[in-house]
């Protein structure tokens, strides 16, 4: 059972349920309360009958930097899913998409031409659950992230740059095909 | 050399390049030498203050305090300051100026200077600067001058932050409390003026000071709140534009659930019906999303109100019927699904109709025939036990019999797949398990017969046993029937080859609901007070052996279960296995930000378990210090400026809220206190007192300090009415105010006794120095000992403390009592003889008890354990045995030391004590310094112990019993499915060998420990 609300951060307090979960990366306090300070109808989160956090999302709004602005790879205004997490005990309920359909209507009432997010590329749920809502991979981060989830051999892993245009995106000019195949480095990504 | 912690501030266009340069480049002594050159030269007093700027780089004590008193005198002049001129001196001053010393220099300074230029761009950064050091009262002073001087241009900013900050020094220590009065009635009515003006005008424009965000309106209902009557709070709220409901088609579901929870907490339940009506009804006619409505709480409080209405019949028909719009609506995401089941669940429980009083003989009532639609649908559903759970507790016997007996036995026939059986199986189980802590299932039997009290006073209804509480005949069943269950899933190929398709493994919650009521049957207790014995005395070692044994067999094959690793490690702590409980414990990797809630699982009471996991190469308390002195390096809550600038003025409550419980968590004391305890018992140095520490600041013994520990994770199979499993598995009590604060008194006491002055300290006017020292002395020694004894008389305080614990510090406040009165009385003087023989008595009473404690065997040695098991899993008494006794040899030595300093310092031998006095506590040196050995005797023996051979055949006889049939015949059956689960004698080996490994290890660090 559960009850959608927006994140206060005494809610930190009952994070175990989402956060024991290997799959969920834990943060310093500063970045949690950053993003609740800054758009705080974007973290929103989903807890059970005694309060316990089973789920919750955590997006910003923002563009690349003016100086970035004739670079190839700048972002103009759109919205990022910085973290989102179900609880095992309370995944394929739909908890994860209806975060995620939230955090979309905020991206569309602040009129922003898409929703992107990073996710390693050996995580095969996450990437189905993004897909099966309309995302798709615009590009492939080499080694992006400094360690491999599951091979311990391995000293990094790439990420897949996700993508959902919004309604401002009427004639879909920020998807690509095929956006897989299309690699950067991590320092092209900000 | 630190810049602060802000970058160097920009010198003024007007300043030479050679000027610049060498303050760009940190030349401090170039710096000075030009500054004071250009000041006499040009006479502008802003280069007086870049040379004072420099002067602070300078590692100089006085080049550092003439920025402070350059401050002073600008503070003095009642001019307004140069802001320049300010932010040079601010950056000069900040690594050492106090938050306090702001407020009353710099903090004014700025918001003289806002009010001098308050449309300057300047002022902004004004007020930041006041944010930063926390001095709200400059801060609202600032934001009001802001908020006057942009009143009609449009930037509501101003204006909310004014509001925002009135209400925060409306409810801060820093404000007195009649400005208080004044500052919460300010807060009102400029609110309650913006409010009208949003009833008042057709459209509200931004330039109007109305209120038109969501977070302005938030902010409107929490002032309203919390200053505000309860009467007013709910006539506005009637509002058809900043109401709840007008808010919600605006999709603003936080507003919404402020005022639903405000209802609640008056019972408003004519409201909350009301009100959860209307919205759902909105959220059917798609005027607002469902997502907006359909939480299971608004459905459960819907429900409960209408339970509470005079016309219930209806009200509930009206539940239902809105329910039944729900479920017919195509686009229910299976989220909403389930919350919309599980209320039509809770509406059948707050049907008024009194089950039994229907007449359904069967027990087959509405709620029970509700509960068996419930399950499924969702038995397979990881939660569907916790969904369940609290209806189930709820049933009537006749109920828990119809459900148990005709409605899951019915639905496991219809299940004709073996993966469903098996998963129903265990539900079913752990059902079970849940019914045996429930008491509809026993009667009452006469507790006295033939005047001899009953040892089981309690017939169970499910199974006719006399029995005691909870029925061990049903907990063995239990037992059995789950590991039936398990052994059919090891051995049906098939079935292990689907199991990674469920949603989790079902052999996890069987060998769940196997330990558990193994335990149970251990005679395993909550120990919730100070007078419990030791974890493991009254406990049959036996079957608490094969309980651990049946959970970390399936933690080797389910490695990644969450609670299976918690419970594990709690049970392991309490068998005294610290090293190996880290081990299952670590790899949870509970880091960063989840500490604070979830390290006293591990960490409590740690240092008294097994020091020696503090000599491990990784500093055990490392990541819980640097968690908090990252999060509280300032006064300043973490990224309040960031919610300032984004306008989220709720955020600016939550933050500051939070903040100050953080300041005040249990987890930050317990950090602190176990390191020192550990750093002491291997005579490390410690590097500062304890109230000296930045982090405990704010401490005093009025602040409540909070225990915030997270058991969510916990798998709790226990009925609602009864002690959660958490209780079970505690060495002592929780974390608790009374338990911080004592502890934290008893280290600044033991600071007090430890203190030495620096070898090389020698004082300008050594008599003036030694009274000084006097005064200080007898003064924190008073206050210590009014402290200590306050804490300890609360009523609460016994529920808050082990045995040894409790004590500890009764001892430590009696020494802090002794050593005033030995140190006050001069041998000149009259001796108070009465009152210290009370002090020295009770102290020797109390450490009595605890010795015996300490060396009674226990009385009747169960199962053939013999003493070994008892003390390795009792290091805690020992720990505080060794506290206690030093805290006694310390106080002696420092009181002997006192005289000996005193008789160097004046010979005539006037002021040294009275002998009566160092006597006693002499005597009492004595008695502790006789327990110290038998404690170290006692880690001897241990050790020795520990050394012998044969621990493989002892641990498996002290497990499995000697032989065959020695044990009880429940008890006997009960191996039996432990043996079968873990794969008999032989699959216990490799655990015995952790087991004693792990032991081995905790008396290897109590060998190191310092007993002096
Ligand atoms: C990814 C995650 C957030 C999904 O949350 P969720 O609440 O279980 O997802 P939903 O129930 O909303 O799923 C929506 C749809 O996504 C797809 N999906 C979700 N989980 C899936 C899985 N494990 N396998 C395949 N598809 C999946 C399905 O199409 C699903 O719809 P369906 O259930 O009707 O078939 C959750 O699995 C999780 O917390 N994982 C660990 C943390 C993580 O990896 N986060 C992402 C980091 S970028």
């Amino acid at each position: 059972m559960a009850n959608f609300r927006q994140f206060r951060p005494d809610d930190l307090n009952k994070f175990s349920k989402c956060n024991l979960d290997p799959f969920t990366e834990t943060y310093e306090l500063g970045f949690y309360l950053q993003y609740h300070a800054k758009w705080p109808s974007l973290f929103q989160v989903a807890e059970d009958q005694h309060g316990n956090i089973i789920g919750y999302i955590m997006g910003k709004l923002e563009s690349s930097p003016d100086y970035y602005k004739f670079s190839e790879h700048y972002l103009p205004w759109h919205a990022h899913i910085t973290a989102v997490t179900v609880a095992p005990e309370a995944r394929r309920l739909g908890i994860g998409k209806m975060l995620t359909e939230q955090l979309e209507a905020a991206a569309d009432a602040n009129d922003a031409w898409f929703v992107d997010l990073f996710v390693r590329s050996t995580n095969h749920k996450a990437i189905q659950f993004y897909k099966s809502m309309g995302y798709s991979i615009f590009r492939t981060v080499k080694d992006y992230y400094g360690d491999h989830s599951s091979d311990p051999t391995k000293s990094s892993e790439d990420a897949y740059d996700m993508r959902k245009p919004m309604k401002r995106d009427v004639k879909k000019e920020h998807i690509r095909e095929d956006g897989e195949k299309f690699e950067v480095d991590p320092s092209d990504v900000w | 050399m630190s810049y602060g912690r802000y970058g160097r501030p920009a010198l003024k266009n007007s300043v030479d390049v050679q000027l610049q340069t060498a303050f760009t480049d940190g030349n401090w002594n170039t710096v000075i030498r030009l500054a004071d050159k250009r000041f006499k030269t040009l006479k502008d007093p802003y280069y007086e203050a870049i040379r004072i700027a420099a002067e602070s780089q300078l590692d100089g004590t006085t080049e550092r305090c003439t920025a402070l008193i350059a401050i002073d005198e600008l503070v003095k002049s009642k001019a307004v300051p140069d802001y320049d001129t300010l932010e040079l001196l601010e950056w000069a001053a900040r690594d050492y100026l106090y938050d306090t010393e702001y407020a009353e220099t710099l903090g004014p300074l700025r918001a003289r200077w806002v009010k001098a230029n308050p449309k300057s761009k300047y002022s902004v950064k004004c007020l930041q600067s006041c944010l930063e050091f926390w001095d709200l009262v400059s801060a609202q002073q600032i934001a009001t001058t802001l908020d006057k001087a942009f009143a009609n241009s449009g930037d509501r900013q101003y204006m909310f932050w004014s509001i925002t900050l009135t209400y925060l020094l409306s409810i801060s220590p820093q404000c007195s409390e009649a400005s208080k009065k004044v500052y919460s009635l300010l807060v009102v009515k400029q609110l309650e003026r913006a409010a009208d003006n949003t009833e008042n005008s057709e459209k509200v424009e931004p330039k109007d000071r109305g209120l038109l965000q969501e977070e302005e309106i938030s902010l409107y209902y929490r002032v309203m709140l919390s200053h505000g009557s309860k009467e007013d709070f709910i006539s506005r709220m009637e509002s058809s534009k900043l109401g709840p409901l007008a808010q919600l088609k605006e999709g603003r579901k936080d507003l919404f659930y402020q005022a639903l929870n405000a209802y609640e907490s008056w019972s408003e339940w004519d409201r909350i019906y009301d009100l959860c009506r209307q919205a759902l009804r909105l959220g059917l006619d798609g005027a607002t999303p469902t997502f907006s409505v359909c939480d299971y709480k608004v459905w459960k409080k819907f429900a409960l109100a209408a339970s509470k209405s005079k016309d219930h019949d209806t009200a509930l028909g009206e539940v239902q019927s809105i329910l039944k719009e729900f479920i017919a609506l195509k686009t229910n995401t299976a989220m909403y699904k389930k919350n919309i089941a599980l209320a039509l669940l809770d509406t059948a429980f707050r049907q008024p109709t009194a089950p039994g009083s229907s007449g359904s003989e069967s027990g087959l009532t509405p709620r029970v025939i509700q509960i068996g639609l419930y399950l499924d649908s969702y038995f397979d559903k990881l939660s569907a036990f916790d969904d369940v759970k609290d209806f189930v507790a709820e049933l009537s016997f006749d109920e828990v019999k119809g459900l148990m007996e005709e409605v899951l036995p019915k639905m496991l026939e219809e299940k004709s797949e073996k993966s469903s059986q098996v998963i129903l199986k265990s539900l079913i189980c752990k059902l079970r398990y849940l019914l045996t802590t429930c008491t509809q299932t026993l009667s009452h039997n006469p507790s006295v017969a033939d005047g001899q009290e009953q040892d089981k006073p309690y017939q169970c209804r499910l199974c006719s046993n006399l029995t005691s509480l909870p029925c061990e005949n049903c907990l063995r069943s239990v037992v059995t029937e789950a590991a039936q269950i398990y052994q059919q899933i090891v051995d049906d190929s098939e079935l292990l080859a689907v199991i990674p398709r469920f949603d989790k493994d079902p052999r996890i919650d069987l060998a769940l609901v196997m330990g558990n009521s193994i335990l149970k049957l251990s005679g395993l207790r909550p120990r919730t007070s100070d007078v419990a014995p030791a974890p493991l005395r009254d406990v049959n070692p036996s079957l608490f052996l094969q309980a651990v044994l049946v959970l970390d067999t399936q933690l080797k094959v389910t490695p990644g279960d969450v609670a299976l690793r918690l419970l594990l490690a709690q049970l392991y702590l309490l068998l005294g296995c610290a090293s190996y409980a880290y081990q299952i414990w670590t790899p949870l990797d509970v880091k960063r930000t989840i500490q604070d809630s979830l390290s006293p699982l591990f960490f409590d009471r740690i240092s008294s378990l097994s020091p020696g996991l503090f000599t491990g190469t990784r500093p055990l308390m490392e990541p819980l210090r640097s968690y908090y002195n990252n999060s509280l390096h300032s006064s300043c809550p973490l990224r309040i400026w960031d919610a300032f600038g984004s306008g989220s003025y709720s955020s600016i409550l939550e933050m500051t809220e939070f903040d100050s419980k953080l300041r005040r968590s249990c987890t930050l004391m317990m950090s602190i206190v176990e390191e020192r305890r550990a750093t002491r018992a291997f005579g490390g140095k410690i590097e500062c007192e304890i109230g000296d520490l930045a982090l405990t600041e704010n401490i005093d013994d009025t602040t409540t300090i909070l225990n915030k520990t997270d058991y969510g994770s916990f798998v709790n199979l226990e009925s609602p009415e009864g002690p959660p499993i958490q209780e079970f598995l505690r060495i002592g009590p929780e974390l608790s105010n009374e338990r911080a604060h004592l502890s934290f008194l008893a280290e600044q006491y033991l600071d007090l006794i430890h203190h030495k002055p620096p070898k090389d300290h020698r004082p300008y006017k050594p008599s003036e120095a030694s009274i000084k020292e006097r005064a200080y002395t007898f003064e924190t020694l008073s206050q210590l000992n009014n402290s200590l004894t306050g804490f300890i008389h609360r009523p609460t305080t016994p529920a808050a403390l082990t045995s040894p614990e409790a004590t500890y510090y009764t001892v430590v406040s009696l020494l802090s009592a002794a050593v005033l009165t030995a140190l006050s009385t001069t041998r000149a003087e009259p001796y108070p003889a009465e009152t210290m023989s009370v002090i020295t008595s009770s102290i020797r009473t109390a450490f009595t008890g605890l010795h015996t404690r300490f060396t009674s065997s226990s009385t009747a040695s169960k199962g053939g354990v013999d003493e070994t098991l008892y003390s390795l899993s009792d290091m805690h008494t020992l720990s505080y045995v060794r506290e206690t006794a030093l805290a006694m040899r310390h106080s002696a030595a420092f009181v002997q030391a006192w005289n000996d300093r005193e008789l160097a310092r004046d010979r005539s031998g006037k002021s040294t004590l009275h002998k009566d006095g160092l006597a006693e506590l002499k005597a009492l040196d004595a008695m502790a310094a006789k327990t110290v050995t038998e404690v170290k005797g006692h880690i001897q023996k241990l050790k020795e112990a520990l050394g012998q051979g044969g621990w493989l055949d002892k641990m498996l006889d002290w497990t499995f019993g000697a032989a065959e049939g020695s044990q009880e015949e429940g008890d006997e059956k009960v191996r039996k499915a432990v043996e079968d689960v873990v794969g008999g004698r032989e699959g216990a080996e490799e655990w015995v060998g952790k087991v004693v490994e792990s032991w081995g290890q905790g008396v290897k660090g109590w060998g190191l420990v310092k007993m002096e």
